[in-house]
């Protein structure tokens, strides 16, 4: 199912809000596991940039969870198809249903009209297989990043409860090198891109800053848009792809005062559902007394944070 | 507000000119008309009976013409008689397949394919027509009136061409009273006004001599009186005596009042014009079209409208309906005048595009009204009525706007208190500097209203490009090299004969030649008389005084010694400039062909003795720009900001360079300047989210809040991807304005997209708990 993302300017906060309500639950129990993969450049140009965003995402992702036990990175003279196998195979068998997993790809994709093609050291890998080896790890929420060109072809390719694809593309006829990877590595550090300030970057809230900057991008340059990104699945709201601060440990209180504050957040939720019946300072008045209680709660979570 | 026309209408963007065209060929093929505009036809050859009948048309008896035109069709006469016939009736379809018949019949007649492209031209279909005026020329190598009808053609479009088809008729005839009338049209279109009428009088005579009727003439002598300020014309009655319905008697003279931007007056004429002829669709076209320069846009429509009837075969109607229409996409703004002294002007009305207006307003209104108490105080001049600015994103409506064409050059127009522009989104270069193009049309609006629009073209244009330099946001002379070229060839005009260059100009480039010249000959008189011998001079032309006349009343000197003294102003300005202009080209060159293979000390050095050479040059392919780059290859970080600097402060204005140069600023401290460097983008790229967050959060934190909030608004109304963001830093903002409420709503705004927003969280609890 792809997403609805013409929605009007007011809903893009509400929907990152209304997903993020259920962030504690999966920070709680899930072990998040990460591959990033840099595939080859063809030229300098591209080798140096693709090794930059490769040891960029790796970065990002060592901050996020604190350290990089569950990180997988192969790129450049490495990332060839063999190795890119044994890392999936590798994960298959050390993860289980309560797990998720994150697979960037960063490189040159190619379409044939037929078979989307990563371009690898070697041989390249097809987009079935690669789905194939994805699909074998038995983790519960999957996500799959692929900034190459022509990624688009396998839009449609991989549905199913639990899985989001994002593609830099719209289909395998986008065949120009990208700019998406540039600007989804630059969401993953970025305050504008994490829209509801809960210094979080979900995998929603870093693509729809990316297709913004990339739509942009074009725009200024006053030149038509070689590149459409494309995102599928229903769990991009609360797959957390970076953190924008470092994570911290939950003590019980804490974890009584996220309960208090998760239903502030439905209250405010479900005012802001009543607001065309209301008057706006009524509207306000109310939304600002829920408001000031959710920023005192927040107040106290950070104060018991900070005497960790 | 939509107008009455139907689906024929035709686009307007100039990739569609072709369609256009397709529309209008084939809408002659298909619809009858009434009668046309009254064309007097002075061949001394026309048939009897058709003479006859237009001796009735002449007069204004249109319903005996009518009767003597549809007896002559019915009769059993020659194809080419009917095809005449039947144009006379307006009946353009029958005219059109009585001509391609006679062509059939009559393949070696020129005259045939001359009237045929006559019955194009008046229907705007000038290609058609040059076509059929060529072929009667393969005919017959002299033909008389296929010349003048590449001569009308060429004069329509203002071309040089115009004048040598009439010459070689008058060479051939000297009695060819048409060839008179058409020079004469262009001795008074160039300002020539003696010449002009001493070429009617020869007109006159040799009507008075054939029996020709002399409408048009005293339509011409009309307009002779009216430049020469006399406006209650004796020509007007004789024409009026002749035809009492011949409505040209005022069209005519309104066009010279159009093209010397008298649009008040111009209107008056043409409704006096469509009063007396109700079927005189050109003076109807025209009256809706100024009416439009003076933002009368509902009268405007009405006439436009009733063109379009008469006449749908005009893309400028068509054009023009379709531009009024678009208005609904626009929001109309009215800002009253901040003081009550005079010289903060009678307040500003903006009309800005839907899309743009809450982020452009500001900024623009801000322009305009510096813009007016800047030449208030310059020019002793207090405007009178609200200026009206209108900027348009897509280029081509405001080349209708100007022209009712698609595809010209220009940036901006002025037609008195009306100011149409391109926006800033207009323009796709990037190197598009809206601010200097409101401040060069700002100066226009003074100096058209200071002389009731009297004031000549070269000084209008003059006194803009010279404010550009002098008062304008952008600092510094900026003269491009084709003009530099142009000095150094000796091209330039004298000065009463400036006009010219803008009017007619004899080669490429020469329109641009003639404005910086304008420009130049404003700084000699100000260099030498003052800013009261600029206004001086202004004054006199809104006397009425001639070029000539002005000068010599203005600083008594003789036209041609004041020549003199702004050749001698000139060389002193400019000359080492034209004389090390082969040096500077060539260490420019050098030092680009350096930086190419990386060899940044020489880039460095060739840089630097180029802009030793010419250092104000800041235009594209520059040598600041390459020397800045030069030090930063060679890590001398002080030194670039140094060069960008000279750049910046001699109007360099690449919104990317400006942008690093303020950054740059920025980390070595010097925050007001990075301010003033990054605020000067805007008048490049103020759509660019990113200068309105880095400009408003350098402003707070300089407790500059009110300029901050005019940065925050733009952001907001750009409808920012951080919505949150924005709606914080307003907050911010207001807070430093002790604005309470304002913080407060625009708190609970943030916090409502993003709750967990902490730095808007604890604003709050500051704020209101």
């Amino acid at each position: 199912m792809a997403f609805a993302f013409g929605m009007g300017t007011p809903m893009k906060g509400l929907t990152a809000f209304v997903l993020s309500i259920a962030i504690g639950a999966s920070i709680a129990h899930a072990e998040f596991y990460y591959l990033i993969v840099g595939g080859i450049g063809g030229e300098s140009r591209y080798e140096e940039i693709f090794s930059e965003q490769t040891q960029s995402l790796a970065q990002v992702a060592e901050q996020t969870f604190g350290d990089d036990l569950r990180l997988s990175l192969i790129y450049g003279e490495e990332a060839t198809k063999a190795a890119l196998e044994s890392k999936l195979q590798h994960l298959a068998e050390s993860t289980s249903a309560s797990d998720s997993l994150a697979v960037f790809l960063v490189g040159h994709g190619s379409y044939d009209g037929e078979q989307y093609k990563f371009n690898l050291t070697g041989p390249d890998i097809s987009g079935d297989e690669l789905l194939e080896l994805v699909n074998a790890v038995p983790v519960g929420e999957k996500l799959l990043v692929n900034t190459s060109s022509a990624s688009g072809a396998l839009v449609g390719q991989w549905t199913g409860k639990d899985r989001t694809l994002i593609t830099a593309t719209k289909s395998g006829g986008e065949r120009n090198a990208t700019r998406f990877g540039e600007h989804w590595v630059a969401s993953l550090t970025s305050e504008e891109a994490d829209v509801n300030k809960n210094g979080i970057i979900t995998a929603e809230e870093a693509f729809r800053y990316t297709e913004a900057k990339v739509a942009g991008s074009f725009e200024s340059e006053g030149t038509l848009a070689t590149e459409h990104a494309q995102i599928e699945g229903d769990a991009s709201g609360h797959f957390i792809v970076a953190r924008l601060r470092p994570r911290k440990s939950e003590t019980p209180k804490i974890q009584l005062l996220r309960d208090e504050s998760q239903e502030l957040e439905k209250q405010i939720n479900e005012l802001r559902m009543k607001r065309e019946g209301m008057g706006t300072d009524s509207y306000l008045n109310a939304l600002q007394e829920l408001l000031l209680e959710l920023a005192l709660v927040q107040r106290q979570i950070d104060e018991e944070q900070s005497v960790q | 507000m939509k107008s009455s026309l139907s689906s024929k209408r035709v686009a307007r963007r100039g990739g569609t000119c072709a369609f256009v065209w397709y529309l209008v060929v084939g809408a002659l093929l298909l619809i009858p008309f009434d009668i046309f505009a009254l064309v007097v036809n002075y061949s001394t050859e026309r048939n009897t009976s058709l003479r006859e009948c237009d001796d009735f048309l002449y007069r204004g008896q249109q319903l005996d013409a009518q009767r003597c035109y549809s007896l002559l069709l019915r009769g059993d006469i020659d194809v080419r008689l009917k095809a005449e016939a039947a144009w006379s009736l307006g009946d353009l379809k029958l005219a059109n397949s009585y001509f391609q018949a006679s062509i059939k019949q009559y393949p070696g007649d020129p005259d045939v394919r001359v009237r045929w492209g006559y019955l194009f031209h008046i229907t705007h279909q000038d290609n058609e027509a040059s076509s059929l005026f060529q072929e009667a020329l393969d005919l017959e190598a002299n033909h008389a009136g296929a010349k003048l009808g590449l001569a009308k053609v060429s004069a329509g479009r203002f071309g040089t061409r115009a004048r040598t088809w009439v010459e070689e008729v008058l060479t051939q005839d000297d009695e060819a009273l048409e060839a008179y009338l058409l020079l004469a049209r262009m001795e008074l279109e160039d300002g020539s006004i003696d010449d002009a009428d001493e070429l009617l009088s020869k007109a006159l005579a040799i009507a008075d001599l054939q029996n020709f009727p002399p409408l048009e003439i005293y339509a011409l002598k009309a307009s002779v009186d009216l430049l020469r300020g006399v406006t209650d014309s004796p020509w007007t009655s004789l024409g009026l005596e002749f035809n009492p319905i011949y409505g040209e008697i005022y069209a005519t003279p309104a066009h010279f009042y159009v093209i010397t931007r008298r649009y008040r007056e111009a209107i008056s004429l043409l409704q006096q014009a469509v009063d007396l002829q109700p079927d005189l669709w050109s003076a109807h076209a025209e009256l809706g079209i100024n009416l439009l320069r003076v933002n009368r846009i509902v009268e405007a429509q009405t006439h436009l409208a009733t063109a379009y009837e008469g006449d749908p075969f005009s893309a400028k109607i068509v054009n023009t309906l379709r531009l009024i229409d678009s208005f609904e996409n626009f929001q109309v703004i009215q800002v009253d005048a901040p003081r009550s002294d005079l010289s903060s002007g009678s307040g500003v009305i903006m009309r800005l595009n839907n899309e743009e207006a809450e982020v452009l307003q500001s900024y623009v209104h801000d322009l305009v009204q510096r813009s007016i108490e800047v030449f208030s105080q310059r020019y002793g001049f207090n405007l009178v009525e609200p200026v009206v600015v209108e900027l348009y994103p897509e280029h081509d409506d405001f080349a209708v706007r100007t022209s009712g064409l698609p595809g010209i050059g220009l940036l901006g127009f002025t037609f008195g208190y009306l100011v149409a522009m391109d926006s800033p989104s207009g323009r796709g270069d990037g190197d598009y500097h809206w601010g200097t193009t409101l401040w060069h049309e700002m100066a226009h609006v003074f100096t058209l209203e200071a002389t009731n629009h009297l004031v000549p073209r070269w000084y209008s244009e003059g006194i803009s490009v010279f404010e550009e330099w002098s008062t304008g946001p952008l600092p510094g002379r900026h003269i491009p090299l084709v003009v530099m070229d142009a000095i150094r060839e000796g091209k330039l005009l004298p000065t009463a004969e400036l006009d010219s260059g803008f009017i007619r100009p004899t080669y490429e480039d020469q329109v641009i030649v003639s404005y910086m010249q304008a420009g130049l000959i404003c700084q000699y008189i100000e260099a030498r008389w003052g800013q009261d011998g600029l206004v001086t001079l202004l004054r006199l032309f809104g006397e009425g005084q001639s070029t000539p006349d002005a000068i010599v009343n203005a600083f008594s000197l003789t036209p041609e010694v004041f020549d003199v003294g702004f050749k001698e102003f000139l060389d002193s300005e400019l000359a080492p400039v034209i004389n090390g202009f082969a040096g500077w080209q060539a260490h420019t060159q050098e030092a680009y062909q350096a930086a190419e293979r990386e060899d940044w000390p020489r880039a460095l050095e060739a840089a630097e003795q180029a802009i030793a050479l010419y250092p104000e040059y800041v235009g594209e392919g520059n040598p600041h720009t390459l020397k800045a780059k030069a030090h930063e290859a060679l890590d001398e970080t002080e030194e670039i900001t140094t060069a960008l600097q000279s750049y910046w402060q001699l109007g360099g204005h690449d919104p990317i360079v400006l942008t690093k140069l303020s950054q740059l600023l920025y980390s070595s401290r010097l925050y007001k300047e990075a301010i003033s460097v990054l605020s000067d983008v805007i008048y490049i790229a103020p759509l660019e989210e990113g200068l309105h967050v880095q400009l408003g959060d350098w402003l707070l934190q300089d407790a500059r809040p009110e300029r901050a909030l005019q940065e925050y608004k733009a952001l907001l109304a750009m409808d920012s991807y951080d919505r949150a963001a924005s709606h914080f830093r307003l907050a911010q903002a207001y807070h430093a304005l002790e604005d309470v409420p304002k913080t407060r709503e625009h708190l609970l705004y943030a916090l409502e997209i993003a709750p967990h927003y902490r730095d808007a969280q604890q604003l709050l609890l500051e704020v209101v708990h």
